[in-house]
């Protein structure tokens, strides 16, 4: 079919008549094209038909313009050489009575996949004529084909002859089966909404006739023996004319309980101060008890455990507060040996800040963190269960993926969202690529702990964070978040009842005097708008251990207190107090008794024992600083005859010290660099292929890609409206003008003065932006030696031989290939190619009339014959 | 909203601020479905659960009325997630009813067809309900009514039971007008006298809902309650109590507030067999068991009762429960100071005696003037040297008795006794010898498991005269004895403090006094002992319960009790 069609113009072509605006509007709806910079239009052209390149564009699709993509690949065939009209495609995906606002979504949709250069207009005639704002007819960019495989919109292939059935019927449909044996339309119906193929019945006779009269009627094809296929023209005719029912061209607004405002503020309030406090009992936690760290680098599944049990919360809350204390760089591997996580020093910094602020530094550092949480619990593909904390719990997609949910959110406001809706609108927004939906639930349940999202709904504090989801966090930024979330959490109370059951109830949120105060002294019962607490012997004695007197306590209680300490806990208080130390415990490392007081009391006074540290406990008993094996010999020292007793008796006592270490970077809220990843993370391979370019302030980059697009047009040669019509000069389709390649190197070294300071003038205009060595498909390698490729040489650069490859195979030509056998002896053989699929290359082999399949790698060169 | 009384904690718990202004507004808004778990002076806690949200629907109220009544009071927004679980436990209560069909007997109706698939498929209900009568309804074995109703319960979808009652066999009873009391001189004087309105409230409210519990504080007068519901229901009436001094109380009451006779009443006891139109039964009686078979069952069946009455429903003993599984038909009412059952089982008493039908705030009827205020003090001894020492040495088994008994007990409640030299003094104990002791020191009489009841009538009686001044009772006195005039109680020993002992302890000094005078409960205690931890338990149930409560030195009791009186 191809042959018919006049060779008139390919994708590279009409890309080299672009101007520097529609360059720069593909650099930016593709920013995988700029980088590293391609050299010349050419090699753009090349690399935006790479199939890596378009896999991506198309994962970044929503449904609608999928379906337009779809529509224009199904409606493109030999009767329309000049493209698809856009009406058509607008009718072939609505249906002839569509609402204006479903057909501006789908004109929309078709401007921006041509934008994209996902379809191409054939060259206008008049290349001078000015570019109108409606979409001229379109025809898919090549490689589209074999991406969205062989049955888009499950249309089968195109025939003529079914074309010329389709036709003689006109737009009566019904006429096609008029003399149809029983069963006929049966099958039509069975197959025209895709998929086009189907098994040929074998046994039932009835049905056989009705497939064999359709075959012969040119309405089926007979694929092999077992397999008809239903041709695309036949289908489009059942179908209307239409490529898609019932498609989804605006977005999905799932229905979701509504909630009212000052529901979502309560909520996320109260989940934002909540958060708060367990990230600051974990720290509380883990300074007295820093739990070890696994040798994979995690928190072990019995740490974790206990960590939610002492929180009182679930094991998959314990391990997203630990990730939030580990994201806001409050702990940290201490790196000792044996390691443990340990809080870091940030986390006193963090600890004096306002809970506003201790919000929000956690909320920022939660909204840049390639984290997954959620994993934490499952098993991986070896079966190793993963660990919370682990070093390897991170995917590079999860800032974006969290950006696009809360965004789901930010446009439902006051909707209450499960991951089951949101996920809805997420598959309509990118069909070939739906997020895993445990990542959207873990998302979503992180945003809920956070209080980024109240009953279900999108908080204001929540969008105050997503709108600062695009650049890095910054000091004010953290502190404006706070303040948002001072709004919201109701003032501090000061105030605390006591009662004689030895109760304590602060009748809100306490201070933080207070809460330190009830921490130190108190049990609590219960949280939520306020706290409850209980005063045991127990708690009051841990007051007592922290150095505050009976007095001071109460003195504390009392000025807190709105009618006074009642008798009970005063006498409780009294009581601890009084039976408070009764009991000493000291430490020494071994000690010493005898019989005689006298002798006891010499040897404290000793000048030659003093560096013991021997000390009197008891008239008859003495205690030392050094282990009983080095006082036994230094008493023999002195003379005399100890003996050691058993073990038994020994003290010890561990002070619980309060062990900071310092963190590795400084975090983010703090003033530091924005974190990219978490410390010692690799990078992920599995990550590359859905991972966003590096964050890049939108005018930079706008900078950067204008610049490079009016280079690329500049290196292209003369302006579009100037250039050599393609017809009168065939070979000018298949590469630059010689003229223009020169320019081109001129160009590009002229623009790039350290090209020749770097003393690489024999391969002019080497990108100076670092490749990424290695790419598979090399089409990132495509530009150094596609500028100084002569024309008609051909190309033995793997991107642009495949380039030249699909342009011959859609203008229906030959080419020279140059194919290594499988004795690496190189062979050279004019062929017209067919098909470039899968990394085969299907191609007729004209002289000896033969077809052949060659692999793709097997190619060391294409020239146009 | 913005400054209410009441705070809603995400646990359930709903704290009442009771200085507040609108304080008894909100307490009333709420009493309807919240238990009250604690009311100490200044912050009154209250519980959701779901039994009590099934009491409200019960009685009448929807959701939404509760969930604005929250709202309406909370003084922050109350948690999201609380109140779609109150819609939604509310919600279950009556999508199943238990009624009386015309053509198969009693079936289960759904009113929602997926809730009776979900009950039917569990296997809880196999056996208890029998072939299908359509898509919403099955039938149900009249002899498990009770059993069925008890399973719907623990699938969390209580059934209403609207199936109605058999009418019993009729026994006209009415309420007496007026008090007869004999002055010492032999005259009589006659009152007018009517139930209190809280009173007819509560048989009201019992009598609507057809059966269920009235819950009402100690001496407010549940007897009453009991002899008004029988005058209401007009039938022969089984009373079940927990001991037999209980028993002669209930029917000296009834002779005194109702027109029935001595031969009217009979009494099953262990004592005595009677089966009258009015029968009184002691739970023990009932639970006897001979080779593992209940030997009194015979009584449930005796007659054909119209009204079964359960003194002291929180105390009701596990086979009890099973008896009234099969009594399910009969209307049954269930009278108690709290709800709280030390094992747990509300939801049996939920299920087969019915919901609450009536709950009178404590605070309210107080302040009616129905209950005495009370003074608490608890009195730390300190042990001297030796004992002490005898008490550090001793086997943990032998602690407490040890440190209860304590020798310097003695001239502690000594001291106490003379600082009220005008009021009838109760001394309640757990250890015979100590009491036996102590009865001997102060002259006076001591109650025990042994004492008869024919004397043990004759020294309450004696007691309540005022004849003598002084009682010391073991734990057999803990239930239903009645002492009108005990205005102080010192406690030297108790079996550890269960709330429910406490309560009944405390019971025995609020009934209110002629003039009007505080109530003293002093509990003795040994420092830094068992006792003391045990002490510490009811400290904790007294001040929940509102009361004052001190603790003083023994050495500065003299003076402490002089700034309290």
């Amino acid at each position: 079919m191809a042959t018919s069609r006049p060779p008139a113009a390919t994708f590279a072509e009409s890309l080299r008549s672009h101007g520097p605006a529609r360059v720069l509007a593909l650099l930016e709806a593709r920013p995988d094209l700029a980088v590293p910079s391609p050299s010349t239009l050419r090699s753009l052209g090349a690399r935006a038909t790479s199939r890596t390149s378009l896999e991506r564009a198309v994962a970044h699709l929503d449904a609608c313009r999928l379906t337009v993509l779809e529509a224009v690949l199904a409606l493109d065939d030999a009767t329309r050489p000049g493209g698809v009209p856009a009406d058509v495609v607008v009718r072939a995906v609505l249906g002839p009575d569509a609402d204006a606002d479903d057909v501006a979504a789908v004109r929309d949709a078709l401007a921006d996949v041509r934008t994209a250069g996902l379809v191409w207009e054939p060259l206008p005639d008049d290349p001078a004529a000015a570019p109108t704002q409606d979409v001229a007819p379109v025809r898919p960019a090549p490689g589209l084909d074999e991406l969205l495989g062989a049955h888009p919109a499950g249309l089968g292939p195109s025939d003529d002859a079914a074309r010329a059935a389709v036709a003689r019927a006109g737009d009566d449909t019904d006429v096609l089966t008029r003399d149809a044996p029983p069963g006929a339309r049966e099958v039509l119906a069975a197959l025209t909404w895709g998929p086009p193929v189907g098994v040929a019945p074998r046994t039932d006779p009835r049905a056989r006739a009705a497939v064999d009269w359709l075959v012969e009627q040119h309405l089926l094809l007979a694929v092999d023996g077992r397999h008809v296929v239903l041709p695309r023209e036949v289908a489009l005719a059942l179908r209307g004319g239409r490529t898609h029912r019932g498609a989804a061209v605006r977005p999905p607004r799932p229905a979701g309980a509504q909630v009212r405002d000052e529901t979502v503020e309560a909520e996320a309030a109260s989940a934002a101060l909540e958060a708060v406090r367990l990230v600051a009992h974990l720290l509380a936690v883990w300074q007295e008890q820093p739990p070890p760290v696994l040798r994979t680098g995690g928190l072990g599944v019995r740490e974790l455990r206990r960590l939610a049990q002492t929180l009182g919360v679930d094991d998959p809350t314990a391990a997203s507060v630990a990730e939030l204390a580990l994201v806001a760089g409050l702990v940290s591997d201490d790196g000792d040996d044996p390691p443990s996580f340990a809080p870091t020093t940030a986390a006193d910094d963090w600890l004096d800040l306002e809970v506003p602020r201790r919000w929000a530094a956690l909320a920022t550092s939660w909204g840049a963190t390639p984290r997954t949480p959620w994993v934490v619990g499952s098993r991986d593909e070896r079966g190793t269960l993963r660990a919370a904390l682990d070093p390897e719990l991170h995917r590079a997609w999860v800032p974006a993926l969290r950006a696009s949910v809360l965004g789901v959110l930010a446009a439902q406001p006051g909707v209450s969202l499960d991951a089951h809706a949101v996920l809805e609108v997420l598959r309509w927004r990118s069909p070939r690529a739906v997020p895993p939906e445990h990542a959207v639930e873990g998302l979503l349940a992180d945003a809920a702990l956070l209080g980024v999202t109240g009953a279900g709904a999108l908080s204001p504090v929540g969008r105050a964070l997503l709108e600062g989801l695009d650049r890095p966090p910054t000091p004010g930024r953290v502190d404006a978040l706070g303040d948002a979330l001072e709004t919201l959490v109701p003032p501090p109370v000061d105030e605390l009842l006591l009662q004689g059951d030895l109760t304590g109830i602060v009748p809100g949120r306490p201070s933080t005097t207070l809460e330190s105060l009830l921490a130190g002294s108190a049990d609590v019962e219960s949280r939520g708008a306020a706290v409850t607490v209980r005063f045991t012997a127990d708690s009051v004695t841990r007051a007592l251990d922290a150095g505050r007197t009976a007095d001071e306590l109460l003195d504390d209680l009392g000025a807190h207190a709105r009618g006074g300490v009642p008798q009970p806990l005063e006498y409780l208080v009294r009581d601890a107090a009084r039976r408070h130390g009764r009991l000493r415990v000291g430490a020494a490392t071994s000690y010493l008794r005898a019989e005689d007081p006298a002798l006891v009391v010499g040897l404290v006074e000793d000048p030659a024992l003093r560096g013991l540290g021997l000390f009197r406990i008891a008239p008859t008993v003495l205690a030392a600083h050094v282990p009983a094996i080095e006082l036994r010999a230094a008493l023999r020292a002195r003379g005399l005859s100890p003996t050691v007793e058993g073990p038994d008796g020994q003290v010890l006592h561990a002070e619980g010290t309060a062990v900071r270490i310092a963190g590795r970077r400084r975090p983010a809220w703090l003033g530091g660099p924005p974190a990219r990843r978490p410390r010692s993370l690799r990078p992920d391979p599995r990550a590359e292929s859905i991972e966003a370019p590096a964050p890049e302030p939108a005018d930079a980059r706008h900078a950067r890609l204008s610049e490079l697009a009016a280079l690329l047009v500049a290196t292209a040669g003369p302006a579009p409206s100037a250039a050599p019509s393609p017809r009168s000069s065939p070979a000018s389709s298949l590469g630059s003008s010689p003229g223009s390649s020169t320019a081109a190197s001129t160009a590009s070294d002229a623009a790039r003065p350290d090209a020749g300071a770097n003393g690489t003038t024999a391969t002019p205009a080497i990108p100076a932006t670092p490749g990424t060595p290695g790419t598979p498909g090399g089409a990132d390698q495509a530009d150094a030696p596609a500028s100084d490729t002569p024309r008609g040489e051909g190309t033995s650069e793997p991107a642009d031989a495949l380039a030249l490859l699909r342009e011959t195979i859609e203008l229906g030509g030959h080419v020279w290939l140059e194919v290594v056998g499988p004795r690496g002896l190189p062979d050279t053989r004019r062929v017209r190619p067919l098909r470039l699929d899968a990394g085969r290359l299907r191609a007729v082999d004209a002289d000896r009339e033969a077809e052949l399949t060659v692999a793709v790698h097997r190619i060391a060169s294409v020239r146009p014959a | 909203m913005a400054d209410g009384p009441l705070i809603v904690q995400s646990d359930k718990t709903l704290l009442l601020e009771v200085d507040h202004e609108r304080a008894a507004e909100a307490r009333r808004a709420i009493a309807p479905f919240a238990e009250l778990e604690r009311a100490p002076e200044h912050v009154h806690t209250y519980r959701l659960t779901p039994l009590g949200l099934w009491n409200a629907r019960a009685a009448g109220h929807d959701a939404e009325q509760v969930v604005d009544a929250l709202m309406e009071y909370s003084r922050y927004p109350v948690p999201h997630a609380l109140l779609v679980d109150i819609a939604e436990t509310m919600s279950r209560y009556g999508r199943l009813q238990l009624v009386s069909d015309p053509a198969h007997g009693l079936v289960l109706h759904a009113l929602d067809r997926a809730v009776l698939a979900e009950v039917l498929k569990s296997k809880r209900t196999a056996g208890l309900v029998g072939e299908r009568v359509d898509e919403l309804s099955v039938v149900v074995h009249p002899s498990e009514r009770g059993h069925l109703k008890q399973v719907l319960v623990k699938l969390g979808w209580p059934a209403e039971d609207l199936a109605g009652y058999v009418d019993g066999e009729k026994h006209p009873i009415a309420l007496s007008t007026e008090t007869v009391t004999t002055t010492p001189d032999g005259a009589e004087i006659r009152k007018p006298w009517a139930m209190r309105p809280y009173q007819a409230q509560a048989v009201d409210g019992f009598w609507y809902g057809g059966s269920g519990v009235v819950v009402l504080p100690c001496g407010a007068g549940k007897t009453i309650v009991g002899a008004g519901a029988m005058a209401k229901s007009g039938t022969t009436t089984l009373i079940l109590v927990t001991n037999t001094v209980s028993a002669r109380q209930w029917r000296d009451e009834l002779l005194r507030r109702t027109d029935l006779t001595e031969d009217e009443i009979g009494e099953y006891s262990g004592a005595r067999k009677e089966i009258k139109p009015v029968t009184i039964a002691t739970y023990q009686v009932l639970t006897t068991r001979r080779k593992g078979v209940y030997t009194h069952l015979e009584l449930l069946d005796a007659r054909d009762w119209g009204l079964v009455l359960y003194d002291e429903v929180h105390l009701l003993p596990a086979p009890i429960f099973r008896m009234t599984a099969d009594l399910q038909a009969r209307r049954r009412l269930g009278l108690t100071a709290t709800l709280v059952r030390e094992d747990g089982r509300e939801d049996e008493v939920f299920s087969l005696i019915g919901p609450k039908r009536y709950d009178a705030p404590w605070k309210d009827i107080e302040a009616q003037g129905y209950i005495a205020p009370a003074d608490c003090v608890e009195v730390r001894l300190t042990l001297p040297e030796h004992e002490r020492m005898t008490y550090a040495t001793a086997e943990p088994e032998d602690r407490y008795r040890l440190a209860a008994s304590a020798s310097g007990k003695k001239r502690v409640v000594e001291q106490i006794v003379a600082q009220h030299p005008d009021d009838q003094v109760l001394v309640i104990g757990q250890y015979i010898d100590q009491l036996e002791e102590l009865a001997e020191h102060l002259d006076a009489p001591l109650i025990m498991g042994a004492t008869t009841v024919r004397e043990r009538q004759r020294l309450f009686d004696a007691f309540r005269s005022g004849e003598i001044n002084h009682l010391v009772v073991s734990k057999v006195a803990n239930f239903s004895i009645d002492l009108p005039e005990a205005s102080v109680a010192i406690q030297v020993s108790g079996s550890f403090g269960s709330r429910q002992e406490e309560a009944q302890r405390l019971g025995r000094i609020m009934r209110p006094k002629a003039d009007g005078r505080t109530a003293h409960f002093y509990a003795v205690v040994a420092r830094d002992t068992v006792d003391q931890d045990f002490a510490a338990h009811r400290q904790r149930f007294l001040a929940e319960q509102g009361y004052a409560y001190r603790i003083v030195d023994a050495e500065d009791l003299g003076a402490a009790s002089d700034t309290a009186v």
